[in-house]
Order: structure tokens, then sequence, then C-alpha cells
């Protein structure tokens, strides 16, 4: 059962990754990439590791969105 | 004159391309073989760690590896993150007022307001706690500079004052170093525990000797440089 | 049919696999791709692929976290601390340099409104 999950995460990772650097739109690309982050999240709590796994949460989801979101603001909307 | 306009970088073709993706799969197939090999002697460093890690009075066997055995990394690293911060800090720094008409949004306004002592409250523990379960320094310092990004977002004419930032980082930078020369002092090692730390505390609060208290100073210069960093990048956007 | 999942070699074959995978997806979007914050992304992303291998190489399937309790006290059948520790701090400074990065970017734009990396040859003449 361990295995199952551990291959269905990483298949979705990597059709998510792989969505995230093809995408027209910048907007796109970094909501994406936070869905690489929640899958890295799982990741390792599936391989017990929760230290590991409450600082990618907190850092993924709080200051790495924020960074690129910011770079978005003041880059504007282009290709 | 006229200047030529020069493309840096050449258009990748596909054969590149397939004969990258070819030499990846073998690089593949070569690490997995080697690393499925691996001698069972390297399994056995993490297990004489953690039985080393019970002489020292802590429950939390990752918090003694970051704070204790490899005590000299994070210090080294709480300067990577101290060079970093003044690197934003120097692009990014801006001291105009808020030129921003329109208020946020009434129920971001009164959510936040709800959430933050919430929030604030929670990194306290999580840092507090490092020694017991998962958490510590780092994660606490995070979740308290997330906190003050909520109410960044949510109030326009909010700003943590620089003088508090720059003397609770300067407060932890120069403590964390002065117990480092105590512990030379009392002990002949370099961070060495010269606090009490019995095996019979395992679980208490005050058990482990200095490992808490060093947790406690990492987890304050964390949150106040990542608190300054977020601030460096969301005033800027504000003179609009 | 899914027991066949759960042997040790099975398991670090999957894992060994997908992050490669993942590193080689973020190194192609490096290579390949123009806009200046997309090449940020793939640096994050060829970062997460490397805590992941760190991580899943030392997992065992019937090991729990490495806390010691009054009930948990038998440190065999607990994971390994280091790598635990290794990668704590690698992710914490990870973020930092990208913050580093990405400002510089933000302020390159303000300077000369360029966001494609083709464009950007001031160094060249």
């Amino acid at each position: 059962m361990t295995g199952l999950i551990i291959l269905g995460t990483f298949m979705g990772l990597i059709i998510v990754s792989f969505a995230a650097i093809t995408q027209k739109k910048l907007a796109d690309s970094i909501i994406l990439f936070m869905g690489v982050g929640l899958g890295s999240v799982v990741l390792f709590f599936i391989f017990k590791a929760p230290d590991v796994a409450l600082t990618e949460a907190v850092i993924s989801a709080g200051i790495s969105s924020l960074i690129f979101l910011m770079a978005l603001k003041h880059l504007g909307e282009q290709k | 004159m006229s200047v030529k306009k020069v493309s840096l970088k050449r258009e990748l073709p596909t054969t590149t391309l397939s004969g990258f993706a070819l030499s990846g799969l073998l690089v593949l197939t070569i690490l997995n073989i080697l690393l499925q090999n691996m001698p069972s002697k390297i399994q056995t460093a993490g297990n004489a760690l953690l039985k080393l890690n019970a002489t020292e009075g802590v429950a939390n066997a990752v918090t003694t590896v970051v704070v204790f055995f490899r005590g000299f990394d994070t210090l080294g690293e709480i300067a990577v993150l101290f060079i970093a911060s003044l690197g934003i800090g120097l692009m990014l720094h801006s001291n105009s007022k808020c030129n921003i008409k329109a208020e946020s949004n009434f129920m971001l306004q009164t959510a936040s307001r709800l959430l933050f002592p919430i929030i604030m409250l929670f990194g306290t523990y999580v840092m507090i706690y490092g020694h017991l379960s998962p958490g510590g320094g780092f994660q606490g310092g995070v979740i308290i500079a997330s906190g003050v990004l909520l109410l960044l977002i949510s109030h326009k004419t909010f700003e943590v004052p620089h003088s508090v930032i720059v003397a609770l980082e300067t407060f932890a930078g120069v403590s964390y170093v002065l117990i480092g020369l105590i512990g030379l002092l009392v002990l002949d090692t370099f961070l060495g525990n010269f606090l009490p730390h019995d095996i019979a505390q395992m679980g208490m609060l005050l058990s482990g000797g200095i490992i808490p208290i060093i947790y406690i100073i990492v987890g304050i210069k964390v949150g106040s440089e990542m608190s300054m960093i977020v601030q460096n990048l969301i005033q800027r956007s504000r003179d609009v | 049919m899914f027991e066949f999942l759960n042997q040790p070699e099975v398991i670090k074959t999957i894992v060994i696999v997908g992050s490669m995978l993942l590193l080689f997806i973020g190194l192609f979007g490096l290579l390949t791709r123009k806009h200046i914050i997309k090449i940020f992304i793939s640096i994050a992303i060829m970062e997460s692929s490397i805590f992941l291998l760190f991580i899943g190489l030392t997992f065992k399937i019937d090991s729990i976290a490495p806390i010691l309790d009054s009930a948990h006290t038998n440190v065999a059948t607990m994971n390994d601390p280091i790598p635990h520790a290794m990668i704590l701090t690698a992710i914490v400074i990870g973020m930092a340099v990208l913050a580093l990065g990405v400002s510089f970017a933000i302020e390159y734009f303000k300077l000369t409104g360029k966001t494609d990396i083709n464009e950007m040859n001031e160094m060249r003449h």
C-alpha cells in the first residue's frame, strides 16, 4: 500500500512540474509550482520525516509563493 | 555607427535534446544499480547517533543533530541568511509613504485581526517545544514571519518599526556566539553543553541543557530576518 | 499485486527514478525557457527533487520518526536523523538565495524593462 501511494504521488509531481514550465502565462506557472511544493510535503510525510515536512510546508506555502507573486506584480503579465 | 543586435543563446536542436534525454536515462540506470547495493555499514551511523542522543536528555533527535552535534554548521547557515537579507534590504528598501487609495476588503481586515494572535501563539509554541516534538527554531520563526505577512497585506499602513527588528536580530546573533564562548571557557569545546542535562528529565520542558536556549535564539533571529525580507518585498509595491 | 510494490528494492527504484526525472525536467526548463522568472522556477524544482532523493533513500517500510519517547525506545526501527537535519537547513538557505535572485531580477526590470534573457546584452559591447 505504501509503495502504491509513493508511486502515485511521484507520477503526479512529474506531471505537475512538467506543466509548470511549459505554460504560456506566468501566473499559471507560479500556481503549478505551488502544487509541486504540496506534493513534496505529502511525500515527506509518507517518508516519516515530520521536521522536514513542517519546514517545507511553511516555507513553500508562505515565503516562496510570496516571492514569486511579488515578482509577478512588479514585472507585469508578459509571456 | 549602428549596433547589431546579437542574440546570446542559440536555439537548441532536437537531436541535442534527445541525446540529452538518452544520457539522462543512462545516468538513471547506473545510479540505481550503484545506490541499491550500498553496504550496510553506512546505515549504522544514524543508529550510533541515536544512542548518543539519549545521553543529552533531549527527546527530538533531529534537534540534537542540528543544534549540538552540528552546531557550528547552524552558525554558518545563520550567517548566510543574514547576508541574503542584507542584499535584499539593499536592493528593495524604500521609505516612501503609502499611495494606495482603496482599503482592502472588509472580510480580510476582520479575519486577519482575528487570526494574527493565534498564528503568533502557534509560532511561539512550535519554537519553544522544539526539543520535545517536531518543530524548532526554523519552523517557528517562519510561522511568525507569515503572521506578520498577513497583517502587512490586509492593512495598508502597517509596518514593523525598523529599530525593533534590528535590535532583535543583533541580540540573537551576539548571544549565540557568547553562549558558544562560555562553553569554550567552561568545557574546552566551542558550544559545549555546560548546563545540567540528566537523562531522567527527558520529555520535560527544562531538559537538555543549552539546546532549547540556542534553538529559541535561532528562532528569534530567523523570525526577525524573514519579517524584514517580507516587509521589504511588500513595501516596494505600495508606492504605486 | 500491490505486495510487489512494498519491497525495499522496488521503493528505492521508484524514488531514484522519480527524483532524477524531476531533476531532468527542471534542467530542461532551465535550458529552454526565456523568461527569467521561469528560469528561477526551474531552479527551485531542481532543488526540491534533490531533497526528495536524500530523504527517500533512507526510508525503510516499518520505521517510525526519530523522536524518543517513553513508549518508543527501540532505536533500531527509527529513521536516520542526520539527513533530516541537513535537508532542514538546505531548504531555508535555498529559499533565501532564491529571494535574493528574484530581487535582482525586479531591480533590473525597473531599470531597463527587459525580461527576455536574449535581450540582456549590455555587457556584450
